[in-house]
């Protein structure tokens, strides 16, 4: 079996665009939340989120030509995808472009909103219980455009990547609500693992900063409602948490086979050892209330990884903010850590840029190559009253140096999806 | 290396609810491609699709599951009406069915492929509507009133995570789970993942392949300015889907849902699981060409077949049926007979191809009703017939019949591809 190796990083997210600059945000504490631009949220519930901003593809993707009228979340793909690509040196006219595949997770893409509504109002009328048919497909097929409305599945930013670097090995998206991009991770390593592929782009993509989606999760009331300062708006495992921060963008890795990488001379950033699946298989609404979904994962994670809890020395926690993720997340880590649980240093950075759907894991992911990479651990800012139920090591508002050699990253999806990736310094 | 068997075949489909009606309808030369009835599909040019019986949902669920009901897509309906059918076909006692349960549930996996799921136009307008400004939406009346209209679950119908995720919590399914959206290649990409995922010890069994319902507004819509469907037979719609034949003239939506039940070779025999075939072989790839159209110079598609054929050791003469993919678009077929041959060669000739999509029309993620019509070829050695493929263009020699035949089949191969690119293939054989 292959080991596989992350040799290469690219983002888009709230608080930049620039791998080590965005970085050095999170260490230092910052914020990426704000009042909600995108659309005019001023009477919904929640009025700020977690926008991607001073963004042009342009910058990232010379020719944009066969990527016109995208969604938001296909354009943080290329441009992540793009700066991942270019820091790992990749030239397609020396690749075996079979055996480069792509694994995403990646969400759907932007709604034609005026079309979508305006079709949908002249289709009604007073007292009516259904849709005039007829009416809303002349205002339909009109107004909405083919590429626009081609653009919202969710396989577009995979298509859009292999259109990018011409990819065309194994190309898989899973869109398993918030664990999509852990997911596609641990899948892409499998891949490689398999010898099915030398290299896989893996990542995700995702934008829900509409006014649909955030109608979604307001009416779920799993958004914080804290408009007075969006900033302290995200709070994990503080006791004052009420949701979580609706954020977007896009996490890139390429993953080779260690034998691939080294052949090419390229840079390693660290391994991929372990990764875990499991389904709560509980209800679509709540996460099991003793995490046995959780537990399964992470066990499932350090048992692939042969590793035990002692030689984790962070975790990057899923960390949401809502009342209910925290706490089970926390009894989660300590059934599986036992007596290391108070030890191991946990942190969430949604804290700082937000929820990133589909795109979290991958964000998160990085992280922890970057804190292993400068051995130090980002904090879980706004962590300012400490809840009884969520008693371990947060990384309370400062960032902090630390030996970390292994890290272990959560991610956990409505509907009880569950998935933990591990990764680790490269030893020969 | 673990093999990995089907178990368990669950089905709905245009033809029927349930792999026995599908089968038997599809042989006797049903066609599920109708008038639309769904809703009024007057104001459209193509007015056709291959439609699903009626049913209601809470004749395939736990009576204790009703409340979950109502917050499911009818997507995610399919989903689980297929699932209910493969779980009795594999004779799995999961806790749908029994409060004794011995399932080893975390060895239990499961990966839908599911769409793009459409919000019921409906309940979202009726919302809308207290909000409007004229016709368009007023988001401030939205923000402030609108949105309390619609049920606080709302969002949780259309995640297309949620086929799975109802599948499982339904039959306690604990282990590794996955959802494939790559359009119409999301059954068989979600297939293959599983069996991976047997293969590699991360399961004993898992349910997989894919469901998705187009028959909407908004999936009609989106498929008729992609121009991709026949809107020149709305008044014969029973010969409207024509693969490969020199008429082709589009494709017609469609929806359903097609699972297996893939088991490990020892833990299926160690039960007394009646074995349907193995799989043997997958292969994915990629089209790097245009997002909407495959790739004429059939490369990636024909890499995924030759993959999955190299994976289960078969050679191309020794392939006994192909269900490909035949939507019946003409410049679609053409690229996908160039992938075919770049997998097959010669033998393409030769191979007995049953292109099913002129009965069913286009089930899109749903089209893992394709791998399962495929396994029930192997056990009723019967190959489908293409009912609207008479008369081939010009130059191209394949083995297709108007009508079903004998034969012995003894390794079965489907392949797909994807609006997007993306290219699956399974090779099925006989155990």
């Amino acid at each position: 079996m292959s080991r596989v190796v992350i040799t290469a990083m690219g983002w888009i997210t709230p608080m930049g665009h620039d791998i080590d600059a965005v970085w050095k945000k999170l260490l230092a504490g910052d914020s990426g939340i704000s009042t909600t631009s995108i659309f005019d949220a001023s009477t919904f519930p929640t009025t700020f989120s977690a926008e991607v901003k001073d963004f042009k593809l342009e910058d990232f993707v010379a020719d944009t030509s066969a990527h016109q009228s995208v969604g938001r979340n296909t354009r943080f793909a290329l441009a992540a995808c793009s700066q991942a690509w270019k820091a790992a040196g990749l030239d397609r006219a020396k690749l075996d472009l079979d055996r480069v595949g792509i694994y995403l997770g990646s969400g759907e893409g932007s709604l034609d909103f005026d079309a979508y509504t305006a079709a949908a109002l002249t289709g009604w009328k007073d007292g009516a219980t259904e849709l005039d048919s007829v009416k809303w497909a002349g205002i339909a097929l009109e107004r909405m455009n083919v590429t626009r409305e081609l653009e919202q599945e969710p396989n577009m930013p995979l298509s859009h990547l292999a259109l990018l670097t011409g990819a065309r090995g194994p190309a898989f998206n899973c869109l398993t609500a918030c664990a999509a991009s852990t997911q596609a991770i641990g899948e892409a390593t499998e891949i490689l693992r398999r010898g099915d592929a030398d290299i896989m782009i893996g990542g995700g993509a995702h934008s829900m900063i509409h006014p649909f989606g955030v109608t979604g999760f307001n009416r779920l009331t799993a958004l914080s409602t804290y408009n007075e300062q969006p900033t302290k708006a995200s709070r994990p495992f503080d006791a004052n948490r009420g949701g979580f921060v609706l954020g977007e963008g896009a996490g890139m890795v390429i993953l080779e086979t260690l034998e691939h990488a080294q052949k090419r001379g390229a840079t390693i950033l660290a391994e991929v050892v372990g990764y875990g699946s499991t389904a709560d298989a509980y209800r679509i609404t709540d996460q099991h209330p003793q995490g046995e979904g959780a537990i399964a994962a992470m066990q499932a994670a350090l048992a692939d990884a042969r590793l035990t809890p002692a030689d984790i020395d962070y975790i990057n926690a899923h960390g949401t903010g809502t009342k209910e993720n925290d706490g089970n997340e926390t009894n989660a880590i300590r059934q599986v850590f036992k007596d290391r649980a108070k030890q191991t240093p946990v942190s969430s950075i949604k804290s700082m840029m937000g929820h990133l759907i589909a795109a979290a894991g991958a964000v998160e992911m990085i992280c922890c190559v970057l804190a292993i990479r400068d051995q130090i651990l980002p904090p879980t800012i706004n962590l300012e009253r400490p809840d009884p139920e969520c008693d371990l090591d947060y990384i309370p508002n400062k960032s902090r140096p630390a030996k970390v050699n292994t890290v272990l990253s959560n991610s956990f999806g409505f509907g009880g999806q569950n998935d933990t990736i591990i990764v680790r310094r490269f030893c020969a | 290396m673990r093999r990995v068997v089907v178990t368990g075949i669950g089905i709905i489909s245009p033809l029927g609810i349930g792999a026995k009606t599908h089968w038997n309808n599809l042989l006797s030369g049903k066609i599920g491609v109708q008038r639309i009835t769904a809703f009024d599909p007057s104001g459209f040019p193509s007015q056709i699709a291959g439609e699903a019986p009626q049913f209601k949902v809470n004749d395939f669920i736990p009576k204790s599951y009703r409340k979950a009901a109502k917050v499911m897509a009818r997507d995610i309906e399919l989903a689980v009406v297929a699932a209910d059918d493969a779980f009795k076909d594999a004779g799995l006692q999961s806790k749908a069915y029994t409060e004794t349960s011995t399932l080893e549930v975390n060895r239990f996996g499961c990966n839908i492929g599911a769409g793009l799921i459409n919000c019921d136009l409906n309940e979202l307008t009726a919302a809308m509507y207290t909000a409007r400004d004229g016709n368009k939406l007023d988001l401030h009346k939205w923000g402030r009133d609108g949105m309390q209209q619609l049920t606080p679950l709302w969002l949780l119908k259309y995640l297309p995570n949620m086929l799975a995720c109802h599948v499982t919590i339904i039959h306690g399914l604990m282990g590794p789970s996955n959802t494939i959206t790559c359009a119409d290649a999301s059954s068989h990409l979600a297939i293959g993942e599983a069996f991976r995922t047997i293969q590699r010890g991360h399961a004993d069994l898992a349910i997989c392949g894919g469901a998705e319902s187009k028959v909407n507004q908004m999936g009609l819509a989106r498929q008729t300015l992609l121009g991709r469907l026949n809107d020149g037979d709305n008044a014969s719609p029973q010969t409207a889907v024509r693969p490969f034949d020199e008429t082709a003239a589009g494709t017609a939506i469609g929806e359903g849902g097609g699972l297996l039940v893939l088991e490990e070779y020892e833990h299926a025999k160690a039960r007394g699981a009646k074995i349907y075939a193995e799989l043997a072989g997958f292969g994915a790839s990629q089209d790097v060409y245009k997002v909407t159209t495959p790739n004429p110079d059939g490369h990636s598609y024909g890499m995924a077949i030759k993959k999955a054929l190299a994976d289960a050791k078969v050679s191309t003469d020794r392939v006994d049926c192909m269900v490909p993919c035949g939507l019946g678009i003409a410049s679609h077929d053409k690229a996908e007979l160039a992938g075919l041959r770049f997998a097959c060669g010669d033998d393409l000739q030769k191979i007995p191809l049953a292109p099913i999509k002129g009965q069913i029309g286009n089930l899109a993620a749903g089209c893992g009703v394709e791998p399962a019509t495929a396994v029930l070829a192997m056990v009723n050695n019967t190959i489908p017939a293409a009912v609207n493929t008479r008369k081939l263009p010009a130059g191209v020699k394949l083995n297709v019949r108007t009508e079903p035949r004998d034969a012995k089949v003894d390794v079965a191969v489907t392949t797909v591809y994807s609006l997007g690119g993306q290219n699956a293939a399974l090779v099925f054989k006989r155990v």
